[in-house]
């Protein structure tokens, strides 16, 4: 598993990924970790596939007792399956998720760890002196989905809005926009159902100071590639399966 | 998952279908009694023997039935502990993994206690799976008891059926369908002790 600091100040932000390990047939997925002094909160945390080298991964920046929190932004499995086995190895932790996925994720074991329920509207989740935005990105492509913003670090974890299907050993930041754009068009076409969804995000998030935007797949968008990317996803129309 | 788990689910799963079976054979004993009664009662002195033998019968279909809920509520309780161990046995191994992989680690040391954690709850799990499997047996070994008797009885009845005359036929083809049904129950039960057998605690 890859580690790559995306951001350092009071807190900081780990991207990890690109995983040697992975089985061919899963899809590669991004992870983030948010980690304070002393808490830690993993984002999107991975398949059950993905759990032990994602641990392993995040032993080198915190010990288990202080992985306090978790976030999903939806209910996939390659977001969230390995929840049972979480739910294992941590004691006293929180899973923040959308509310009406609930019932859904708890089929994956849910006792010891905390369901935090996101409401439709949004919140925060408080991890000591950092406080971070939940923002709605509902139908997008979930029905409950939600993206985490980071005012300090500018960082907007996107979940699958910007993913890529990208070679294992891909750069983890885009570097030509115009030849990334191929790698993501079917991708926001036929997994994301609403071009109304899609308006009503794009304003929300245009409105954001961003200098990051990290999908769950693929490679993160950095500086203007963020307002290239809004714009290409703006004129994008989605739902091409109906 | 490995092949001791997948057979350990089959083991248990396999104990609710023979089980289901017996009920239906127990309900047809039961009805066999109640023929049986009828039978007798209209024959009268010449079945004089055999009205004894139809209470003895109908108690003992109860008896089954009432065992054989009982195992089937336990047979539950044995599946839900197979899918708690499969996942403890699962987490287990994750956590090793993942404490092997993070050999170097500034941290690795902190995956120590959910390893040693999740082993003492697997072994818990496999403890106790042990132990109501042995009770489970003990359970079965009750209805076998119960089928043995119900063939005796209906050797008997084959003896007493020969002195009711005309009722000669009917209450023979009681007798019959009583040890038919014992010899089922006998099967099946067998069958489900095999399969835990290699279960039972040692
Ligand atoms: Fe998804
Ligand atoms: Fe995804």
């Amino acid at each position: 598993m890859k580690m790559t600091k995306i951001y350092e100040g009071s807190h900081q932000w780990i991207m990890f990924g690109r995983d040697e390990g992975k089985p061919n047939n899963i899809i590669d997925t991004n992870q983030y970790v948010v980690r304070t002094p002393n808490r830690c909160l993993l984002l999107d945390p991975g398949g059950a596939e993905l759990f032990a080298p994602m641990m392993a991964a995040v032993l080198h920046h915190a010990p288990v007792d202080q992985i306090t929190d978790l976030f999903a932004s939806h209910q996939d499995p390659d977001v969230i399956s390995s929840l049972g086995l979480w739910d294992q190895a941590l004691t006293n932790a929180k899973l923040h998720a959308p509310a009406i996925w609930e019932g859904f994720l708890r089929h994956y074991s849910c006792e010891s760890i905390e369901y935090v329920p996101i409401p439709d509207n949004g919140g925060t989740i408080k991890l000591e002196s950092v406080e971070l935005q939940l923002i709605p990105a509902h139908y997008l492509h979930s029905s409950g989905n939600f993206h985490v913003y980071d005012p300090q670090a500018k960082i907007l974890m996107s979940g699958d809005v910007g993913a890529a299907i990208e070679a294992p050993d891909s750069p983890i930041f885009v570097d030509n926009f115009a030849a990334h754009v191929e790698k993501m068009r079917y991708w926001h076409q036929r997994w994301m159902p609403s071009n109304q969804a899609k308006r009503v995000w794009i304003e929300r998030v245009r409105n954001l100071d961003i200098d990051i935007l990290a999908p769950q797949h693929g490679r993160m968008f950095k500086g203007d590639d963020v307002k290239r990317f809004l714009d290409w996803f703006d004129a994008l129309q989605v739902g091409i399966a109906v | 998952m490995t092949n001791q788990t997948k057979s350990q689910f089959i083991a248990v799963a396999s104990i609710t279908s023979e089980l289901s079976a017996v009920m239906v054979v127990a309900k047809e004993i039961s009805l066999a009694a109640a023929n049986a009664k009828a039978i007798a009662f209209r024959a009268g002195d010449k079945a004089k023997g055999f009205q004894p033998i139809t209470d003895f019968i109908n108690e003992l279909a109860k008896e089954t039935i009432e065992l054989v809920t009982n195992i089937n509520i336990y047979a539950l309780v044995l599946y839900r502990l197979t899918v708690n161990e499969f996942q403890k046995t699962t987490a287990y191994n994750k956590f090793e993994a993942a404490a092997k992989m993070a050999e170097g680690a500034v941290y690795a040391k902190s995956m120590q206690d959910p390893v040693d954690q999740a082993k003492l709850s697997m072994q818990d799990c496999q403890r106790q799976f042990k132990r109501d499997v042995s009770q489970l047996l003990g359970q079965l070994e009750a209805v076998m008891h119960h089928a043995r008797a119900a063939r005796v009885i209906a050797a008997n009845s084959r003896i007493e059926a020969s002195q009711a005359g005309e009722y000669l036929q009917s209450l023979q083809a009681v007798a019959e369908s009583v040890d038919k049904a014992a010899h089922t129950i006998h099967d099946n039960v067998q069958r489900c002790r095999i399969a835990l057998s290699i279960y039972r605690n040692s």
